[in-house]
């Protein structure tokens, strides 16, 4: 019997120095495989332990439960001086880069309490985070990261081993800790993430840290990530808009923002529904792309001329496969969506409104007192991406930053540059209650033929369509057109209805234009010096408008 | 910094400007159209961030007083994609910034163009006969 004992755990100790695979109960038989033969990691998931507020056992503090520790040999192998130096850091919670709403990096993303949704395809597995938005690429295609650059969340390059997915993340900044309690470390940091399912419902979490500028030796955490079975989608928790809504650094504006959960519906006036009725315009006629064109970004590969273009691109299912790095060439849309010269330090735009006919958003007259209004110098600092807040729906697909798009099973998924995300699931589904309003809005996708036709409602009324202050309010509706017009090109169009704003749906169209550059990242608060310029200007205002008021 | 690698750079860098002025936020509300500057320093550091870079100069006025400017030009990825890295416009380094100061009368300012002694330009418009192809 004890041989029979002895025997096992020696065969376990072998399996688990080859496989990583020991006490595993699970077959691997029974795990969600992609058709690849991978195991599929899609999915909602998210760890159950204390390991965001200390990774090592750690008592409780305010808002802060205690908890064991995930380190192999419990604790972590600071330098002397480095330990010393952490010390100094650990006195207070506000030191915590995170408590600034800059980007948790890697590892710490992936204990933080927020769940995260992993997409996965065969050349890109993303890892979307309700946290702010962020998200993370995992590069299975083999192609190598850029050089000379760094990130808060890291380069991820990835690579199964058997049914183990290892992650290599590197170029890492040296501006995040790895969790509340001054775990700082260098710009050598170099993590290597393993994810082994064990069971349908989990994945083995590994993460092997070295730095030698500041530990002693590589070490490692482990813990398991659990799958959310009642939730089939992440919603949203924007850091940094939270905390400046919550401190009046960012104020409501009650024409435009959801009213709250009590508001009457607003309702789409029935006659509106014919003119948003799905159909195709033409691309304003100067969409193609024009290589050096004044103003304009570089081409991207496709506008080079060599060549045909490629066909159309294929999923297994027949349906166009949109997966790739795309540039809008979105024509200054996030300076007017209309046509428009250069003014001062705001670049000219050709016009993208394909509906009305002339050209102009079919706006009431209060909105358009409100966008002059928006114009004065002292709104510059009511824009919300100059507080680099997300862009919404549609701005997030015309301003001037590369999009991915993956199409795992059952999604489009769209990656922004400017660290933001969307998932269009295509599998039917309702969309979420009225009284659940996000930033990025709510996506379903339906394919109709080769057009994929994504509708988007649960918009928060935050955003503004550009840096012109063009609106829109909580009752917007969005109808998004992905059509293919080759390999390399999307016809993009997105309908919007907002009976509150405008006195009609309006369409603006353009290209989605194929490019091989993979998306870098945007930290767009990490230096937002601007915003202090602008509110400077607003204050300035302000205490002018006090003074002449009492005068 | 070798010769090829700057000559590189300063390629790159051609066209730049349209694309990185037009960056996130509104700029006419930030910088005075009213207030237009041009400026001779010496770099003291660039620094390499998103959504904007910043270039830090120190210039001596006519009364020897040391005057310390920040010049905001594209996103370091606009840069890093035309070639740039981090370490490329050393310290010391004199420069000739055109652009606009901030309305908020701090000593800040958008850069539209940014040229060497020489006359080579940075962030130059293709119009420019000698920026470099």
């Amino acid at each position: 019997m004890f041989l029979r004992a002895a025997a096992r755990v020696a065969a376990c100790l072998i399996l688990a120095f080859v496989a990583g695979a020991c006490s595993r109960s699970q077959p691997a038989s029974t795990l969600p495989r992609t058709a690849d033969g991978k195991p599929n990691l899609q999915g909602v998931w998210q760890v159950r332990n204390n390991a965001a507020f200390g990774l090592e056992d750690h008592v409780a503090r305010h808002e802060m439960p205690a908890g064991r520790s995930v380190v192999e040999g419990r604790t972590i192998p600071y330098l002397p001086d480095a330990a010393k130096q952490r010390l100094e850091l650990v006195a207070t919670a506000e030191n915590d880069p995170l408590s600034k709403c800059y980007m948790p990096g890697v590892p710490r993303i992936m204990y933080m309490p927020f769940p995260f949704h992993i997409y996965q395809t065969r050349d890109h597995i993303a890892l979307t985070f309700e946290w702010s938005q962020v998200h993370r690429t995992i590069h299975t295609n083999g192609v190598p990261g850029p050089e000379g650059i760094d990130f808060w969340m890291g380069d991820s390059r990835g690579r199964w081993e058997g049914d183990t997915l290892v992650v290599d993340v590197k170029d890492l900044n040296d501006k995040t800790w790895l969790d509340t309690t001054g775990t700082f470390h260098s710009d050598q940091i170099h993590v290597v993430e393993r994810y082994t399912m064990t069971d349908p419902d989990t994945i083995q979490y590994e993460a092997t840290i070295e730095d030698p500028k500041v530990f002693s030796r590589p070490w490692k955490i482990s813990m398991p990530i659990y799958r959310h079975k009642d939730r089939e989608r992440i919603l949203e928790y924007q850091c940094q808009a939270e905390l400046e809504e919550a401190s009046g650094d960012f104020e409501r504006d009650p024409r435009t923002w959801y009213p709250g959960p009590t508001a009457k519906p607003v309702e789409i006036p029935a006659d509106w529904a014919a003119m948003a009725a799905p159909k195709s315009f033409d691309l304003p006629a100067t969409s193609e792309p024009t290589p050096g064109r004044p103003g304009q970004a570089a081409p991207p590969e496709a506008a080079k001329p060599s060549g045909p273009p490629p066909p159309i691109r294929r999923m297994a299912d027949g349906k166009p496969d949109f997966s790739g790095f795309y540039m809008a060439d979105g024509g200054g849309g996030n300076y007017g969506l209309g046509k428009h010269e250069q003014d001062f330090l705001t670049p000219a735009g050709r016009g993208i409104i394909v509906d009305p006919a002339d050209g102009v958003l079919p706006m009431q007259a209060w909105a358009q007192a409100e966008v002059k209004s928006r114009q004065l110098p002292e709104r510059g600092y009511d824009d919300p991406t100059a507080h680099c807040f997300v862009a919404g729906v549609p701005r997030s697909m015309y301003v001037p930053s590369p999009l991915h798009i993956l199409q795992p099973p059952g999604y489009l998924v769209i990656l922004h540059e400017r660290m933001s995300w969307r998932a269009v699931p295509l599998d039917g589904r309702a969309h979420l209650p009225d009284e659940v309003r996000l930033w990025q809005g709510d996506s379903v996708g339906t394919w109709d033929g080769d057009t994929l036709v994504v509708e988007t409602t649960n918009l928060n009324g935050k955003t503004w369509l550009n840096e012109v202050g063009e609106i829109v309010s909580h009752a917007q509706r969005v109808i998004e057109r992905f059509q293919p017009i080759n390999g390399d090109r999307i016809h993009y169009q997105a309908t919007v209805s907002d009976p509150l704003v405008y006195t009609r749906p309006w369409t603006i169209a353009f290209a989605l234009n194929r490019q091989k550059e993979e998306l870098l990242e945007v930290a767009c608060h990490e230096d937002n010096q601007d915003l202090q310029h602008l509110k400077d200007v607003r204050d300035e205002a302000r205490a002018k408008a006090r003074t002449n008021s009492t005068r | 910094m070798g010769r090829a690698r700057f000559t590189g750079m300063v390629a790159a860098l051609v066209g730049t400007m349209a694309v990185s002025a037009a960056a996130h936020h509104s700029f006419s509300a930030e910088y005075d159209a009213n207030k237009p500057l041009k400026l001779t320093g010496k770099v003291i550091e660039m620094r390499w961030s998103n959504p904007h870079a910043w270039i830090y100069i120190n210039v001596t006025g006519k009364d020897g007083k040391v005057v310390k400017w920040a010049w905001e030009t594209g996103g370091a990825n606009a840069l890093y994609r035309r070639g740039w890295r981090k370490e490329d416009l050393a310290a010391g380094t004199v420069l000739i910034i055109d652009g606009y100061q901030a309305r908020n009368g701090s000593t800040t300012a958008n850069a539209t163009s940014i040229t060497f002694q020489d006359g080579r330009r940075l962030f130059a418009g293709s119009s420019n006969p000698n920026a470099p192809k």
